[in-house]
C-alpha cells in the first residue's frame, strides 16, 4: 500500500487543478470498477456493484491545499494568495512547485533589517513573503508562472518504516484507503466512491456528489489531528498507530449515531483496531454529504496523522490497512 | 447602461423590491420568459439557438442598514446588512424606510474627541438623526426594522462614474444592456437578478436551483485598492484595465476551463481585461456552482473603488470593455 500512497502523493493537484490526480486514480481503479462518471465540477466517481439494491457512498478528497500566483514585481519575485488553509509561517523555508510550468520556487520574507524580519517574522502572512523562481525580470516570471498559476509544496515523499511523510497525505492517504477498499472488496451494497474536488476551499466537491447518487449512507475518508506529539492538542485522544479513528463530531458535523456503531461493532467483530475521535476544530465532506437533498446518513472514518497542512505530513501505514480492512468488511456485510 | 437609475433606487439586501420593479419594467417584452421566485430573484430569459441554459447572474442588494432601535431622544440605534467600515459612514446621508424619511450618520464631533480619533467608530455609539427629539416623534416616521439605505446622486462624466451602490447595480446594468441588445445567444439564457447577496449569498442557489443550468457566469463589481498610497503589489484590481476575471475566490476555485475561455475571447477579440489579484470575498458562484450535481461557474467583475461605502467610483471604459466581452462571450459555446 505505500507505493500507492507514494505515487498519490507525489502528484501535485491543488484545489480546483485536480485533473492529474484524477487521470492516475482512475488509471489505478479502471479494471476494478464496473463504471465511473466525471461529474460537472470535476469530482470523479466510480461504482463497484453489489448484491442489493442499496448504495453506499465512501468520499474521499483528491486536492491538496496550495497557493495561486498573484502579482509578479519588476524584477521577477511572485506574490501569492493561499488555496486552503495554508500556513505562511510553514511556507517560510519551504519550495513551492508550480505543476503547470514545472517551476520550482523558494518562499523568501521581507525585511530591511534584521529587527524587521522578526517583527514580520512574529506578525506573518501573505503579504509578507514572495516566492522567487529565480527569475531575472518581470517578463521571465510572466512567461514561466503566469497570474492565475497554482502551485503546492515541493516535499518528497519520505518512507521511515510504518511511519510515512508527505505534503499531500491529506487527503491522498483517504484516496488510498478508498482505491485498496473498491479493489479488495466484494460489496453487499452497490458501492460509489467519490473523489471529491475542491474540499479545501469549503468542501465544494462534496456538496454535489451524493445529489445524482442519494446513496442510503456515507461515509467520507480523511485525515485528524493527533494529541501524541510533546505538548500535541491535549484534549483530543488521537494517536498514531492505533487504528483508523472512528469520528463521533467535529466543528463541521456530527457522524449519524448508527453509522459510528456500526463502524465500531464491524471493527470489534473482525478484531480490527480503531479510536474513538472527537475533533475539536475543522470538518470533512461528511458536513456537505450529510446535507444534500432531503438529508443523507453520513459519518466520518480518519487516519490519525500528524503536521495536517503542512509540507511534512505523517501517518502510520498500519492505520490506513487497518482502515481497508474496516471499510471492506462494513461494506460485504449483510443487512 | 442604466448606472444613474440603477444607482439611486434604494435597495438594501431584503429590501430590493424597487430594484426589481425597475428592472422588470426596463426589460418587460424584450425577453421569452420573466418571472419572480419566492425569495425575490427575478429571472428572465432569452432564447439561444441551442437547447442547453446558461445562467448570467448580478445581485440587485446593496449593503446598508436596518434600524434596530429608537431611542428616548429620537435617534436610531442601527445595524449593518452586509459588510461595512464604520470609519467610511460618519456624517453622511441616508435614507430610511418605505416612506424615505432623510436621516444623517451621526457621531461625536472631532473637537469632543481624544483617544478615539484612532480607534474606528463602534456600531453601537453610531445613531442616525433624523431631526426629532422624541421617540413617540421619530414612530410617527420610522420603525424598527426599516432598512437605512446610503443616499447619493450619482455624478458621471465621459470617462467615469460615481455612485453607491455600484457593487453590483453595476453587474444588473451589464445584464440589462444584453438583454437590449439583440444578441445572437448560443445557449437559452436565463438572466438571474439575485436578492441578498451581501449577507451571505442567500439569493442565487435557489435560481439556479429552479433553473438548472449547464454553466453559469456571474458579473460582480470588485473592490479595485488602485488608491495612491497602496502598494502596486498588493492591488485587488485597477481602474481602467479592463474586466477583472477571477481564478479563484473564497469558497471556490473557478472551473479552470471557463477561466481559460473567457481570457482567451478576451485575447481574440483585443478586449483588455486583468486578472483579479486578491482571492478575499466571495460570489454567487460559490453558492450556484455547489448546486444540484454541480454548476461550473465563472466571475467577470468591473473594478471599483471604495465599494461598500456610500460612493464608488468605476471606469467607464472598464463598463463597456465587460459589456463587449460578455456580450461576445453569449453568443459562443464555453469550452467545457
Amino acid at each position: 500500500m505505500k507505493d500507492l500512497v507514494r505515487k498519490l502523493t507525489e502528484i501535485n493537484s491543488p484545489s480546483g487543478r485536480e485533473s492529474r490526480i484524477r487521470e492516475v486514480i482512475l488509471e489505478e481503479l479502471k479494471n476494478s470498477i464496473d463504471g465511473y462518471e466525471v461529474d460537472k465540477l470535476g469530482n470523479l466517481i466510480v461504482w463497484k456493484n453489489g448484491k442489493s439494491d442499496k448504495k453506499v457512498l465512501l468520499d474521499a478528497h483528491m486536492d491538496e491545499i496550495g497557493v495561486v500566483s498573484s502579482f509578479i514585481d519588476d524584477k521577477g519575485f511572485i506574490r501569492i494568495e493561499a488555496i486552503g488553509g495554508i500556513s505562511a509561517y510553514n511556507l517560510i523555508g519551504s519550495r513551492i512547485t508550480f505543476p503547470e510550468s514545472g517551476i520550482e520556487g523558494v518562499v523568501g520574507i521581507e525585511g530591511e533589517t534584521p529587527q524587521d524580519v522578526q517583527k514580520n517574522l512574529k506578525e506573518l502572512n501573505f503579504d509578507k513573503i514572495f516566492v522567487d523562481i529565480g527569475a531575472r525580470s518581470r517578463e521571465e516570471a510572466e512567461k514561466l508562472v503566469p497570474l492565475g498559476t497554482f502551485g503546492v509544496y515541493s516535499a518528497e515523499f519520505v518512507d521511515l518504516g510504518r511511519r510515512i511523510v508527505s505534503k499531500a497525505m491529506d487527503d491522498r492517504i483517504g484516496c488510498a484507503v478508498l482505491i485498496e477498499t473498491i479493489k479488495m472488496s466484494n460489496p453487499y451494497y452497490k458501492l460509489y466512491g467519490a473523489f471529491s474536488v475542491q474540499e479545501e476551499m469549503g468542501l465544494v466537491g462534496a456538496s454535489v456528489v451524493a445529489f445524482n447518487i442519494n446513496p442510503d449512507f456515507a461515509i467520507a475518508l480523511d485525515v485528524t489531528a493527533w494529541s501524541d506529539t510533546p505538548k500535541g492538542y491535549k484534549r483530543m485522544s488521537i494517536e498514531l498507530g492505533k487504528g483508523p479513528a472512528i469520528k463521533i463530531k467535529d466543528n463541521a458535523s456530527i457522524s449519524d449515531r448508527d453509522i459510528v456503531e456500526r463502524l465500531r461493532n464491524v471493527a470489534e467483530k473482525n478484531g480490527i483496531p480503531y479510536q474513538i475521535e472527537i475533533l475539536i476544530f475543522g470538518g470533512t465532506d461528511a458536513a456537505a454529504i450529510q446535507r444534500t437533498s432531503s438529508g443523507i446518513p453520513s459519518g466520518t472514518l480518519s487516519i490519525p496523522c500528524r503536521y495536517v497542512h503542512s509540507p511534512h505530513e505523517m501517518i502510520d501505514i498500519e492505520d490506513a490497512e487497518n482502515a481497508v480492512r474496516l471499510l471492506k468488511a462494513l461494506v460485504e456485510e449483510e443487512r | 447602461m442604466y448606472l444613474k437609475e440603477l444607482t439611486e433606487l434604494f435597495g438594501v439586501s431584503g429590501y430590493e423590491k424597487k430594484v426589481r420593479e425597475y428592472i422588470r419594467e426596463k426589460i418587460k417584452g424584450r425577453v421569452n420568459l420573466i418571472e419572480e421566485d419566492p425569495l425575490g430573484n427575478l429571472i428572465a430569459m432569452k432564447k439561444g439557438r441551442i437547447d442547453k441554459r446558461l445562467l448570467i447572474c448580478a445581485h440587485m442588494d446593496e449593503v446598508g442598514f436596518m434600524v434596530s432601535n429608537i431611542e428616548d431622544d429620537g435617534r436610531l440605534s442601527i445595524i449593518p446588512i452586509g459588510g461595512i467600515d464604520p470609519r467610511a459612514i460618519i456624517g453622511k446621508k441616508v435614507i430610511i424606510g418605505e416612506k424615505e424619511i432623510p436621516g444623517i450618520i451621526g457621531f461625536k464631533a472631532i473637537h469632543l474627541q481624544k483617544d478615539e480619533i484612532y480607534e474606528p467608530p463602534k456600531m453601537e455609539n453610531i445613531k442616525v438623526d433624523i431631526g426629532v427629539t422624541k421617540k413617540s416623534e421619530a414612530e410617527n416616521k420610522v420603525k424598527i426594522g426599516d432598512f437605512v439605505a446610503f443616499s447619493v446622486e450619482s455624478k458621471s462624466n465621459e470617462r467615469w462614474f460615481s455612485g453607491k451602490a455600484l457593487d453590483d447595480r453595476c453587474g444588473c446594468s451589464i445584464l440589462m444592456d444584453i438583454i437590449h441588445r439583440d444578441i445572437d445567444l448560443y445557449y437559452d439564457t436565463y438572466f438571474v437578478f439575485s436578492v441578498q447577496e451581501e449577507l451571505g449569498l442567500r439569493g442565487a442557489g435557489v435560481s439556479a436551483e429552479r433553473i438548472a443550468p449547464d454553466l453559469a457566469i456571474v458579473i460582480e463589481t470588485t473592490t479595485s485598492g488602485d488608491n495612491p498610497e497602496f502598494p502596486s503589489d498588493r492591488r485587488s484590481t485597477e481602474l481602467g484595465k479592463g474586466p477583472a476575471i477571477t481564478f479563484a475566490h473564497s469558497g471556490y476555485v473557478v472551473d479552470e476551463r471557463l477561466f481559460r475561455w473567457i481570457i482567451n475571447v478576451a485575447r481574440e477579440n483585443g478586449i483588455p481585461y486583468q486578472i483579479k489579484r486578491r482571492t478575499v470575498g466571495g460570489t454567487d458562484a460559490r453558492r450556484i456552482a455547489t448546486t444540484l450535481a454541480g454548476i461550473p461557474s465563472a466571475v467577470i467583475s468591473i473594478p471599483a473603488r471604495y465599494i461598500h461605502s456610500p460612493m464608488s467610483i468605476i471606469n467607464l471604459e472598464d463598463y463597456s470593455n465587460t459589456l463587449k466581452l460578455v456580450s461576445i462571450l453569449l453568443t459562443k459555446e464555453a469550452r467545457l
